[in-house]
């Protein structure tokens, strides 16, 4: 009885502190960011506004591109394509870059993932105001499909945290994965409907463009946002499965790895 | 007592492979194959630690220390063998290495003690009482990055020891702080250990392994050459490593020093001559009255870079009493890395030893004391000469006063006798 017990609450225990590690280096990254800035804090705002702006105006006058509501349709496609991008372009560096908690007796490694993807999905989320306000502005009202978008934000954590893990890991030993990363994000966003409409590739194409995840869940949100329609069910499914095995997957690797982390920095 | 570390039979193996053309082995990392032969960083390691005992672990560089430590501590697994740990583990490995230097003291000490284990509630409590303790209570709002290094450690220490652990990794805390800081985390040390926590100290120095641990693990090439009380392993450890100047010293012909002594190799000069001691000149000379400044100027020769020497440099009566014993290292002078010749010299302001005959020894010692590049013993004479005659080493100024109650006190308070100054 009593051992079980002592048990429970130390386990309780292990979750409060894992929540409090979480809280404590997810403040230390966004204060990192921003602390020494003059505008600080408000960067996370202005830089998507700035987007915006600059890709609505360059999209729209400068290349006469001919979708409906084109500024919230790019908006989305940035945000929703942003938190992938910055996310992935970090995590080379997690674990690499943070030597002194590798050294650390009894840090649990597989937090730092979730904390780096957190910040940068915190980053969205500040930035969704101005979307709905934009939304508003362009005479979209709110749908009850709106409520599936914490639904889409799952599957796109899991689709990002489990890259990011084996990511990470792979950067300790071959340090240049993290500059192919970069270049491949680069390349990723150019076959990503960010800024154009999937409507304007050619249809023999699209079953590739499918097996980028992205693709999928820019599609969902726009449907979700722009036309208030509910997401595709079997793309979401699709997704959250290989979301689902990324994470598991790629979570293992990391973990099989862990241990030689220290000798490797 | 109960024990909380327990390991037996460890062992950790590395790839024996440099690094760099491992790293396009992406095989490895897929796989986990090991083609190439195994390195032994540690084989066969057993031994235990009790709460509140404390044990040293002392080796040269290389021989395992800091991947015991770092095994210890959960960071890699071991290879072969069990390792049991029973308790929060706290280490001061790498001292405010965690430090953000944008942030605060405060949102960095709070950030350490979450991530050395507390929760986010008690990190707070405890702010305070280690603010006190690193004597920070003006700076803990400031950044980070504008603090000195000595700051930085004295924080990082203050939260690492506050952490209520119950098994404590050390290396080398040495280093923080000043004297009257370091005797303060001596006292702390000594605290946790009433407290029932077991330490396990990294160190160099064989007067720490004395004085503070029991018992002490002596590494060699990942073996345990002793475990045995820390006098006996500190006591052994030393006699070793002066054989091992010993074995080290080439068979180089005598020389002559520019005062006319014989420099004979492994008589009175011993060292693996990476570094000589090109000469020794005493200023104002080798005669000096009593309590009259002395200056020791060392010309060295380096035959390649070396990273911090230790110069040392002491007084014995023929003997072999040491009068004084000093070293750059425990005075803390700043040697980066030398190279070509140069002098350095020590500076006594004044030497209050009783008339007699002495010998100046000059040595100059690896960064970690591990071997010395060169050491002349009992080879410069000095002369300390003075009118009234001593028995004994010291002969400090001191005068005599007399407090005469003699009845009714027909002369008063103190007066005179005698003096005699140097």
């Amino acid at each position: 009885m009593s051992a079980s017990v002592i048990n429970r609450s130390s386990h309780e225990h292990a979750w409060r502190h894992l929540a409090d590690l979480f809280s404590v280096l997810f403040s230390r990254d966004l204060k990192i960011l921003y602390k020494r800035s003059s505008l600080g804090f408000g960067w996370a705002l202005v830089t998507p506004l700035l987007q915006l702006f600059i890709f609505s105006f360059v999209f729209r006058h400068a290349l006469q591109m001919h979708v409906e509501n084109y500024a919230s349709f790019v908006f989305i496609g940035v945000l929703v394509f942003g938190w992938f991008q910055g996310a992935l372009s970090l995590c080379g560096g997690l674990i690499t870059g943070s030597k002194s908690l590798v050294n650390q007796p009894g840090f649990p490694l597989t937090l730092l993932p979730h904390v780096m993807v957190s910040v940068r999905m915190f980053h969205l989320l500040i930035a969704l105001p101005i979307l709905f306000g934009l939304l508003w502005w362009q005479g979209i009202r709110p749908a009850w499909s709106w409520i599936s978008l914490p639904g889409l934000m799952a599957v796109q954590y899991l689709l990002i945290v489990g890259l990011a893990y084996p990511l990470a890991a792979l950067n300790v030993i071959f340090r240049d994965t993290q500059h192919i990363v970069a270049v491949l994000l680069q390349l990723i966003m150019f076959v990503t409907p960010v800024f154009y409409s999937l409507d304007q590739v050619p249809p023999s194409l699209h079953a590739w463009f499918h097996l980028n995840p992205m693709v999928g869940l820019i599609q969902s949100w726009r449907d979700v946002l722009l036309h208030g329609n509910w997401p595709d069910a079997l793309v979401m499914g699709k997704l959250l499965a290989v979301g689902s095995m990324l994470l598991f997957v790629g979570r293992r690797t990391f973990v099989n790895q862990s241990d030689s982390f220290a000798e490797e920095l | 007592m109960k024990a909380l570390v327990k390991a037996e039979g460890l062992g950790k193996t590395f790839t024996s492979q440099p690094v760099t053309s491992r790293r396009l082995h992406l095989a490895d990392f897929a796989w986990r194959t090991h083609r190439c032969e195994p390195l032994w960083a540690l084989r066969n390691v057993s031994f235990e630690v009790a709460a509140g005992e404390m044990m040293g672990i002392v080796g040269a560089n290389g021989a395992g220390k800091s991947t015991l430590l770092r095994l210890l501590g959960g960071i890699g697994k071991p290879t072969v063998g069990s390792l049991q740990m029973h308790g929060r583990i706290g280490a001061l490995l790498d001292l405010g290495g965690g430090f953000q230097g944008d942030l605060t003291g405060r949102e960095n000490s709070i950030l350490a003690s979450v991530v050395a284990g507390l929760l986010k509630d008690e990190a707070v409590e405890r702010l305070p009482e280690i603010v006190r303790f690193a004597e920070m209570e003006d700076f803990i709002d400031a950044p980070v990055r504008t603090y000195s290094a000595g700051m930085t450690m004295r924080l990082a220490f203050s939260v690492a020891v506050h952490t209520k652990p119950e098994i404590m990794l050390v290396d080398e805390y040495l280093a923080v702080g000043d004297l009257a800081f370091q005797a303060k985390c001596n006292t702390r040390i000594a605290k946790l250990r009433e407290a029932g926590c077991a330490i396990v100290l990294v160190s160099h120095s064989m007067d720490q392994i004395r004085e503070q641990c029991d018992r002490a693990l002596w590494l060699r090439q990942g073996m345990v050459v002793a475990c045995d009380s820390a006098k006996a392993v500190a006591t052994f450890y030393e006699q070793e490593m002066r054989e091992g100047s010993l074995r080290r010293t080439p068979k180089i012909s005598s020389r002559s020093t520019n005062a006319g002594a014989e420099l004979l190799p492994k008589e009175n000069r011993f060292g693996s001559m990476e570094m000589e001691i090109a000469d020794v000149i005493l200023h104002p000379g080798a005669k000096i009255g009593c309590g009259e400044p002395l200056g020791i100027e060392i010309c060295y020769e380096c035959k390649s870079a070396l990273k911090s020497p230790i110069f040392s440099v002491s007084i014995t009566q023929p003997d072999g009493t040491v009068c004084f014993d000093t070293n750059t290292q425990s005075a803390r002078v700043p040697i980066t890395q030398l190279d070509g010749t140069g002098c350095i010299r020590l500076n006594i302001d004044r030497l209050d030893l009783a008339p007699g005959a002495y010998f100046v020894n000059v040595g100059v010692f690896d960064s970690d004391w591990s071997h010395a590049y060169d050491f002349h013993w009992h080879v410069y004479q000095l002369h300390v000469e003075g009118g009234s005659a001593h028995k004994g080493i010291l002969a400090p100024p001191c005068r005599w006063a007399m407090d005469l109650r003699e009845r009714e006190s027909e002369v008063n308070g103190k007066f005179l006798v005698g003096t005699t100054d140097g």
